[in-house]
């Protein structure tokens, strides 16, 4: 008995402990770093710093589907256990960098392989990088000069730079990805706020179809059969899921309040 | 049984004592008005040599909106957590992104107006408060910015590049207090998105869950959490009692 009222009363002070530990403002990931991912299954174990994947480059080029779904990369940063044999085979990463696809007027480089040179050492330092690379960095501040800007995440509205034609996102890879007829998109259409005073939400299907298909998010994130189906409130986005799933990683984070609340009041 | 019961009274003790304490609060020394949310930055400036930058927070809020460089501009709540550099003022970021000889004063032949190490640097531009018709307060810098806004005294900027859409949230939360001779708290949320963006506080600060008002406590507070961030060093300061708890009498 004596021990309980010790347990709970310790406990209580624990709960102070670890409460004291929030409630300050947490430091914002710079541009440059937004939607970074440290992919480190196996690398270190093996002698290699870990990988660090840029989604700014890739989303760039291609659309998040063509990876997520078509290539089969997890949507969590370290879940898709890929190993430098599945690279070399062709799977996940060696899906393009096999140094043989071309993107524009470059070959795209060749990810791992089993035996290399000296020189080529230079290479698989372009993904398993120790510190963060300057060139890297000038690479994103050129390219994010010329996109429309946003006020969160990669300072850049990748939305209005692919509807400006900024950007072209690739959505289809030969030998990969299977030719379908698109699906009419839904209409726009509201989610109602939970608080009196908050705009409501205006989702557009359109908007993320773009980049999504519809088995990005259907029916794992959302089951979406049915309007309704699915309950959720800010604090669930904010713990990771539904919409924080990508917003807050990848796309624009859900701190931006008024990208989504937007019908007036 | 004896042991229970002592180790029962020690445990309300030990959830009391943060509320107690709030006779006797510790409250950080106030600086003189015209210093108050002033900082000096000198994350790296000693170590390159040269001296740490001053900053004075009244000096910008006149003019701009906290949520301009807190949430547009980067900069983070904590001093010396953002990484300014002068390569990213000269390319338009942070402090550049107005101190670009356009806005505000250039970096060439400019150095010392903020690498000069004196926290009260720009002392002598604080008359401009009695040259125009602010509101007042006891505490901090001495003006009520909240009401000086409402009267149209100011009208600091809500963007400098990246246009923002403002969201009205009107909610007036009272709050209980720890200690039931001590009136609730109001927060009214109205007279804070006037400055800031829901993500200045939400949902690092102050997360959104249902209930968990209740460990607002003033001891938090005290050591900057929560309140604390923004009402110790730069918002109006917590001596002013009444601006929170309006019932307590004097």
């Amino acid at each position: 008995m004596k021990k309980m009222f010790f347990v709970i009363v310790l406990f209580a002070g624990m709960a102070g402990v670890t409460f004291a530990q929030v409630g300050v403002k947490k430091k914002r990931v710079p541009p440059y770093e937004f939607g970074k991912v440290t992919i480190n299954n196996y690398s270190e174990k093996v002698g290699l710093k870990p990988v660090q994947f840029d989604h700014w480059v890739h989303r760039s080029k291609y659309t998040c589907r063509l990876c997520h779904m078509d290539i089969g990369f997890s949507m969590k940063a370290g879940e898709t256990q890929l190993k430098a044999a599945d690279n070399m085979r062709g799977y996940f990463c060696g899906t393009c960098h096999n140094g043989k696809m071309v993107y524009g007027d470059r070959v795209v480089f060749k990810a791992c392989s089993k035996e290399f040179t000296k020189e080529e050492v230079k290479r698989c330092e372009r993904c398993h990088l120790s510190a963060p690379n300057p060139k890297k960095e000038a690479e994103f501040e050129k390219f994010a000069e010329k996109m429309p800007k946003e006020r969160y995440g990669n300072g850049i509205n990748w939305e209005q730079a692919e509807v400006l034609g900024l950007i072209k996102p690739i959505d289809f890879i030969e030998g990969v990805s299977i030719k379908k007829a698109p699906l009419a998109t839904q209409k726009d259409f509201a989610l109602t706020s939970k608080i009196e005073g908050i705009p409501d939400i205006i989702f557009s299907h359109k908007k993320h179809t773009i980049w999504n298909g519809c088995e990005v998010c259907h029916p794992e994130i959302f089951i979406g059969m049915k309007k309704g189906a699915d309950k959720y409130t800010m604090v669930d986005l904010f713990q990771g899921k539904y919409c924080g799933v990508c917003h807050d990683t990848v796309a624009f984070p859900q701190t931006d309040c008024q990208r989504c609340h937007t019908k007036p009041v | 049984m004896r042991l229970t019961i002592v180790v029962m009274m020690w445990g309300l003790l030990f959830c009391l004592s943060s509320a107690s304490a709030s006779e006797f609060f510790d409250l950080p020394p106030l600086p003189p008005a015209e210093e108050y949310g002033n900082i000096l930055i000198n994350r790296t400036s000693t170590k390159n040599g040269v001296k740490p930058a001053t900053f004075s927070h009244w000096q910008h809020r006149i003019k701009y909106t906290c949520r301009v460089c807190h949430s547009e501009l980067e900069f983070n709540m904590k001093v010396n957590t953002t990484e300014i550099t002068e390569f990213a003022n000269r390319k338009g970021k942070y402090c550049g992104a107005c101190h670009n000889g356009k806005t505000a004063f250039r970096h060439n032949g400019n150095c010392d107006k903020c690498h000069n190490g004196d926290i009260t640097y720009g002392k002598q531009k604080f008359d401009i408060f009695s040259k125009l018709p602010f509101a007042r307060t006891s505490y901090g810098d001495g003006i009520n910015w909240v009401e000086s806004l409402k009267l149209g005294v100011i009208s600091p900027a809500h963007y400098v590049k990246t246009k923002s859409q403002d969201l009205p949230f009107d909610k007036m939360l009272i709050l209980d207090s720890e200690m039931n001779i001590i009136p609730p708290s109001i927060f009214p949320h109205k007279a804070h998105t006037a400055w800031l963006d829901c993500d200045s506080c939400h949902p690092d600060v102050f997360n959104i869950k249902k209930k968990t008002t209740k460990f607002f406590s003033m001891s938090y507070i005290l050591k900057g959490q929560f309140c604390g961030v923004c009402h110790i060093n730069v918002a109006f300061p917590m001596n002013d009692c009444k601006r929170c708890h309006p019932g307590i009498k004097e």
